[in-house]
């Protein structure tokens, strides 16, 4: 119930509203993040704070709406360094997320796995 | 039960967008999606939809600048936005706020309170609705109103105007919708060259406060041109009032008849603030004082027609003024008032700046334009530089009685109310060759029956009128004997035959007084200083024969005339 | 503006007190002053103590309260006229038809 990675009551109330377009759903997450975390790498990449924020902040939207709370607070983390210019934080936070979001894919993989059918 | 709306989602996450609008349509919602600001604001401009839920921060345009954009082009109509946002700072939320955002929905999304906050707008949208089609609504109606009051503007100037309002020594100022404020200005010459003048206020604004304009005008033109006194217009115009107007309503209003060829005024007040005689030698200003109730408010019964009457010199003016000059009032709520009014008339030089410097002086206690004020002034002149009124119009030329003689004899009480002259004169103008000498023979009617009531039936003395005391005694007692008036006889005898290629008048006017030497009155009147008696000498200058029979009880004169081939 | 109206113990006299301007906007409440009591007094009493303007609609209205009050054998009193009351009053000659105190 409380797994710190995907919140199932997230998942339920997902499942509730979208019925047989769940599996889209998660399809579409998960390949919007791919190019997210893309957006995220390269504004690391070119020390860009503000770009940095803003890939961040959105990428943090859509992890709180799908349930994946860890990731939503690690990006968090991330706009705020953003915000603040702080950039010397970003590399480990962009680590952790690269981490977390491998984590939260499998979790979401295996979800759609059931909806096969 | 909410309404269906159709409600563009503008959200760049694609996840976050299938989401928000599979949640958004399953509400019963139509739903339209884009990726940024610029899809955004064209979607919107093609399809107008009624809400718009739009990401704050997306690539191309942010959300900001599109709501900005949004709440242009829907113009007055309330297009609610709501930012999605997980924005925490204040200050991004205030921005959402300045860009024209409603509301905000936080990431992430919650349906319950999605729904709410729809519905919530959806009101405030339909109360800016309603606010709007009201607002259209009364402005249509006013704009309707505005118009039926130009056309009801244009009939009733076409009646008022009748009169002689453009006569040269007539000057009035009227503001634009003084009628619709019940203010009403009637001017007009009576057959003998005399001039009537009404200036009315009716109690209240509007409409109301208008249509009774409609029957004193009808009234006050009808009778003045027929030639009945200004005490008969006054008894008339006010009973048709009592009559038809509302308990409560009413219509103040001065009446005045100036005879430019006596030179005097006669004045009746009722309700209005004071006008003035002001005088062209410089002596003081006569205030002319409202002693009577207002016009419709006394039965016919109880009805005050008493008239004060002043001796007038040449280049003297009479002013009139509705209250809307004086109760004009300034941001501390005081008046304009009588004080203020006086030092602007002490102030004045120029006869012709005096209407601009009452206007002057209003805006400069006011700061702005008073709308309600009514103003006239009368010149006196030499009656010869007035035009003629005009020829009332008689039956036709071939069925006229041609050779005929009538003799009137009016009694006691009949001549305490009654004014026979337009009755006498009516019946003279049946006669066609008459027609074209109606204004001298109205004159010459009056002046007879005046002098034959004043002096002969109430035994006055035209010498009490050597002065301005006098004047005044002789009226007042005037008014007293009429109304104590049992016995006695004006007698009118006319005699119409017909003479080679015309005709002639012979009316002989006599009394039941004891009789008087005409030859005495006219050398005592050659005397041009005195205020009595101009009337005799008148009498002989428009008629043709002037005579005064053996016995000195009456007056014979005639009228004689030429028929075109 | 606020309009009272009080009977007096014995049900003879009604005093209707007006306070502020008395114009158009005081029509229903000035109506409803005399016409909603049970009793029928033989006298009025208009305080004007507290009237700061009067027009000529408030004129109208204590027209129609004369004639509800008897026309010409209506009793009514104007009392604590201030100047400026005093003066519209004497202007239309209104004492012809009120007392005026």
């Amino acid at each position: 119930m409380s797994d710190p990675h995907l919140d199932s009551d997230v998942l339920v109330a997902l499942q509730d509203v979208m019925e047989d377009e769940y599996p889209v759903l998660l399809d579409t997450f998960l390949a919007d993040s791919e190019e997210r975390l893309r957006v995220l790498r390269e504004a690391q990449q070119a020390s860009d704070p503000q770009a940095i924020r803003l890939a961040a902040h959105s990428f943090k939207g859509s992890c709180s709406n799908m349930g994946a709370t860890l990731l939503a607070g690690l990006c968090r983390q991330l706009e705020e360094a953003g915000r603040c210019e702080e950039l010397s934080v970003a590399p480990a936070l962009l680590e952790q997320i690269e981490r977390e979001f491998a984590i939260v894919r499998i979790l979401f993989k295996s979800e759609r796995q059931r909806y096969r059918h | 039960m909410s309404a269906r709306l159709s409600i563009l989602i503008a959200e760049d996450s694609a996840a976050d967008r299938m989401l928000l609008s599979t949640i958004v349509s399953r509400q019963g919602h139509r739903v339209l999606t884009v990726a940024n600001g610029l899809e955004a604001l064209a979607l919107f401009e093609q399809e107008r939809p009624q809400l718009v839920l739009m990401d704050a921060l997306m690539p191309i345009m942010d959300g900001f600048e599109a709501a900005r954009r949004i709440k242009l082009l829907a113009g007055e109509a309330l297009v609610p936005i709501i930012f999605l946002t997980s924005l925490t700072e204040g200050e991004a939320l205030v921005r959402c706020l300045e860009a024209g955002g409603d509301d905000f929905l936080a990431k992430p999304y919650n349906r319950v309170i999605l729904e709410a906050k729809i519905n919530a707008m959806d009101r405030l949208r339909r109360l800016q609705e309603t606010v709007l089609q009201q607002r259209d609504l009364i402005a249509r109606n006013n704009a309707f109103l505005l118009d039926e009051q130009r056309a009801a503007k244009a009939v009733f100037d076409k009646v008022a105007h009748a009169g002689c309002l453009d006569a040269p020594n007539v000057r009035y100022l009227q503001s634009p919708y003084a009628l619709f404020n019940g203010d009403l200005l009637l001017a007009a010459f009576q057959p003998s060259g005399d001039m009537h003048v009404l200036l009315g206020d009716f109690t209240g604004h509007g409409l109301p406060a208008a249509i009774g304009a409609m029957p004193l005008a009808e009234a006050f033109y009808g009778m003045t041109a027929k030639g009945h006194s200004l005490r008969e217009v006054l008894r008339e115009v006010n009973a048709k009032l009592k009559r038809i107007l509302p308990m409560g309503m009413f219509c103040c209003a001065t009446l005045l008849n100036i005879s430019f060829q006596r030179k005097v005024v006669e004045v009746w007040a009722g309700g209005l603030p004071d006008g003035y005689l002001l005088r062209g030698d410089g002596r003081e200003h006569t205030p002319l004082v409202s002693r009577h109730l207002p016009l419709g408010v006394r039965d016919a019964r109880s009805f005050n027609d008493a008239l004060e009457v002043y001796p007038l010199e040449m280049g003297d003016r009479v002013l009139l003024l509705s209250d809307g000059v004086l109760e004009g009032s300034n941001a501390e709520g005081e008046l304009f008032g009588e004080q203020r009014l006086l030092e602007v008339l002490a102030a004045n030089r120029d006869d012709q700046a005096l209407f601009d410097e009452i206007q002057a002086a209003l805006i400069r206690f006011r700061g702005t334009q008073q709308d309600d004020i009514s103003l006239v002034e009368i010149g006196v002149v030499e009656s010869s530089s007035l035009g003629r009124p005009p020829v009332p119009q008689g039956g036709s030329v071939e069925n006229a009685p041609l050779d005929w003689s009538a003799t009137f004899e009016y009694r006691g009480a009949t001549l305490r109310r009654h004014n026979p002259v337009p009755q006498v004169l009516q019946l003279l103008l049946e006669v066609p060759g008459l027609r074209l000498q109606a204004g001298a023979l109205f004159s010459v009617l009056t002046e007879l029956y005046a002098n034959a009531l004043e002096h002969g039936v109430l035994g006055l003395d035209s010498a009490m009128k050597a002065d301005a005391r006098g004047f005044a005694d002789y009226y007042r007692l005037r008014t007293e004997r009429l109304a104590e008036l049992v016995e006695g006889y004006v007698r009118f005898d006319l005699r119409i035959c017909p003479e080679p290629g015309g005709g002639r008048l012979t009316l002989l006017v006599d009394d039941s007084g004891p009789g008087f030497d005409g030859q005495a009155v006219m050398a005592r009147q050659a005397q041009p200083e005195r205020f009595s008696g101009r009337g005799l000498a008148l009498v002989r200058q428009l008629s043709e024969r002037c005579t005064w029979p053996a016995g000195g009880r009456g007056v014979s004169v005639e009228f004689s005339w030429r028929l075109e081939a | 503006m606020a309009i009272t109206s009080q009977p007096s113990a014995d049900g003879q006299e009604l005093t209707i007190v007006i306070q502020g301007r008395f114009d158009f906007g005081a029509h229903q409440e000035f109506r409803d002053a005399y016409e909603r009591i049970n009793q029928r007094p033989k006298r009025y009493v208009v305080d004007l103590k507290g009237t700061t303007y009067l027009d000529s609609s408030a004129l109208g209205m204590l027209l129609l309260l004369r004639d509800h009050a008897g026309g010409d054998h209506a009793q009514i009193r104007l009392e604590h006229c201030n100047p400026d009351v005093r003066k519209i009053l004497a202007i239309s000659n209104f004492e012809q038809l009120f007392k005026i105190a």
